[in-house]
C-alpha cells in the first residue's frame, strides 16, 4: 500500500474510531449515573462520603462486573463505562498495529506491538499491585 | 445524590475549561480541584483525573487529526517511551507516599508554569536526522496563506528519553504531562509548536490510559467520583476549545501562569504541612 494511502487511511479512520468509542463510554456513564439516581442515591452518597474518608477499594472480577453491569446495577454499570474509556486509546492503537501488518511496515508494527503489550502490562500490574 | 454529582460536574467543567484554554489538559486542575475543594484524597484524585484525561485527548484528537495537525508517526514512536514511564509511575503511584506525589505535583506545576512563560515561535530545522529519515517522521502543515510547509525531525533517543520522564510523571500524578511531552518535541525534536501541541494531546491519551488501566484494574478508581469528573472535565474541555480561538492568547498564558503558581503553593503547602 503507497504511504499516502497510509496516512489517509490514519488521518479519516482515526477519529471516527476515537468518537465512536468516545460517545459510547459517555452513553454508558450517563446512564449509569441515571440508574443510580432512580435506584440507589443513597447508595451513592454513603460511597462518595466513604472515598472522602479515605474508604477506598473497588476492585471486581471482570466476569462478575460485566455480569453485574448486564443486571443493571448502576455501579458496575458506571464502572465499565470507565473500562471503555481507557479502550479509546488501546483501541486506536490496536487500528494502527494492523494497518501496518497490512502493509508490512515492520518498525511500525513492532512500535504499536510494544505499545499495546505496555497497555496490557498494565492490567496485569494493577491486578498484582 | 443530585448536589454532589451535580458539584463535581461543575468542577470538573471548569477544571475541564481551562486546561483547555491553558493547553494543558485538564488533569492539572482537575487533581487540586478534588483534593482542595471536594476533600479527596490524593490517590482518588489521580485516579478520576487519569480518565479524565483520556477523554479529553480523544475528544480533542478528533479534529487535530482530521485536519493534519497530528504527527501520528512522531506519536507512536514516542509512545513506546511514555507508556514504559506511565505503566512504572502508575504502578510506583500505589507504594509512594502520598505527601512526596504532592510535592512532585506541586513541583510539575511549577515546570508547567516556566513553559507557559518561556513558550516561544517555531525553530525549524532542513535536515532530519538519519533515524528520523528511516522512520519517515517528517510532516508538512499549512501556513497563514494554506501552502504546504515542510518541517524535519532531529534528536528522536533524545526526545524519547525525555518522553519516558513525562510518562512516569503523568503515571505517578495523574496528569497528562503536556508541558513536558510539548517541550520534548518542541525544543529537542524541533517540529513545531502546533504540531508538538496537537500531535501531545494525541499521546496523552495512551499515556494516561497505561495508568487508568493500572488504577482501574487495582481498584484505585472511585466510581462514584471518576463518573460525574469524566463526564463534566469532556463538555468543559469541548467547550473550551471552541472557545479558544476567540481568546486573547497572552492574557490566558498569564492568567493561567498565576494559576500554575498558585497551585503549586497550595499543594506544596499542603505536603509539607502535613495536611
Amino acid at each position: 500500500m503507497p504511504a499516502n494511502d497510509e496516512a489517509r487511511i490514519l488521518r479519516v479512520w482515526t477519529p471516527v474510531l476515537l468518537r465512536t468509542i468516545l460517545i459510547t463510554a459517555a452513553t454508558i456513564l450517563i446512564l449509569g449515573l441515571l440508574l443510580m439516581a432512580t435506584r440507589s442515591p443513597g447508595y451513592y452518597v454513603q460511597r462518595y462520603q466513604a472515598v472522602q474518608a479515605g474508604g477506598l477499594h473497588e476492585r471486581e472480577r471482570f466476569g462478575e462486573l460485566i455480569a453485574n453491569a448486564l443486571g443493571g446495577d448502576p455501579h458496575s454499570v458506571m464502572t465499565v463505562g470507565l473500562f471503555m474509556l481507557t479502550l479509546v486509546p488501546l483501541g486506536r492503537v490496536a487500528f494502527c498495529f494492523l494497518l501496518f501488518i497490512r502493509e508490512r511496515d515492520y518498525a511500525y508494527v513492532a512500535f504499536t506491538a510494544y505499545v499495546l503489550a505496555g497497555l496490557v502490562v498494565g492490567v496485569m500490574l494493577g491486578r498484582i499491585g | 445524590m443530585p448536589e454532589i454529582v451535580g458539584g463535581l460536574f461543575a468542577l470538573a467543567i471548569v477544571a475541564g475549561l481551562i486546561g483547555a484554554l491553558s493547553g494543558l489538559g485538564g488533569g492539572v486542575f482537575i487533581v487540586p480541584a478534588l483534593v482542595i475543594i471536594a476533600h479527596m484524597p490524593m490517590k482518588v484524585a489521580v485516579g478520576a483525573s487519569m480518565i479524565s484525561v483520556v477523554a479529553t485527548s480523544a475528544g480533542a484528537s478528533v479534529a487535530f487529526v482530521r485536519d493534519g495537525w497530528t504527527n501520528l508517526k512522531v506519536a507512536m514512536v514516542l509512545e513506546c517511551a511514555t507508556v514504559t514511564g506511565a505503566v512504572t509511575g502508575a504502578y510506583l503511584a500505589g507504594i509512594i507516599p502520598t505527601v512526596v506525589l504532592e510535592l512532585m505535583f506541586a513541583l510539575m506545576m511549577l515546570q508547567s508554569a516556566y513553559f507557559s512563560i518561556r513558550k516561544r515561535g517555531d525553530d525549524l530545522v532542513e535536515h532530519g536526522d538519519p533515524l528520523s529519515r528511516r522512520l519517515d517522521l517528517a510532516g508538512e502543515i499549512p501556513n497563514d496563506q494554506g501552502q504546504p510547509v515542510h518541517y524535519e525531525v532531529v534528536n528522536v533517543f533524545s526526545g524519547a528519553g525525555l518522553m519516558v520522564v513525562a510518562g512516569l510523571m503523568a503515571g505517578l500524578l495523574g496528569i497528562g504531562s503536556g508541558a513536558l511531552k510539548v517541550m520534548a518535541m518542541d525544543y529537542i525534536m524541533h517540529l513545531p509548536l502546533k504540531v508538538s501541541s496537537a500531535t501531545s494531546n494525541f499521546m496523552i491519551g495512551v499515556t494516561a490510559g497505561a495508568g487508568a488501566l493500572v488504577f482501574l484494574a487495582r481498584g484505585d478508581v472511585s466510581t462514584a467520583i471518576a463518573a460525574p469528573v469524566a463526564l463534566g472535565v469532556t463538555a468543559g474541555a469541548l467547550a473550551g476549545s471552541r472557545f479558544l480561538p476567540h481568546a486573547n492568547e497572552r492574557v490566558l498564558r498569564e492568567a493561567f501562569v498565576v494559576i500554575l503558581l498558585l497551585i503549586a503553593i497550595e499543594m506544596g503547602w499542603r505536603a509539607l504541612s502535613g495536611i
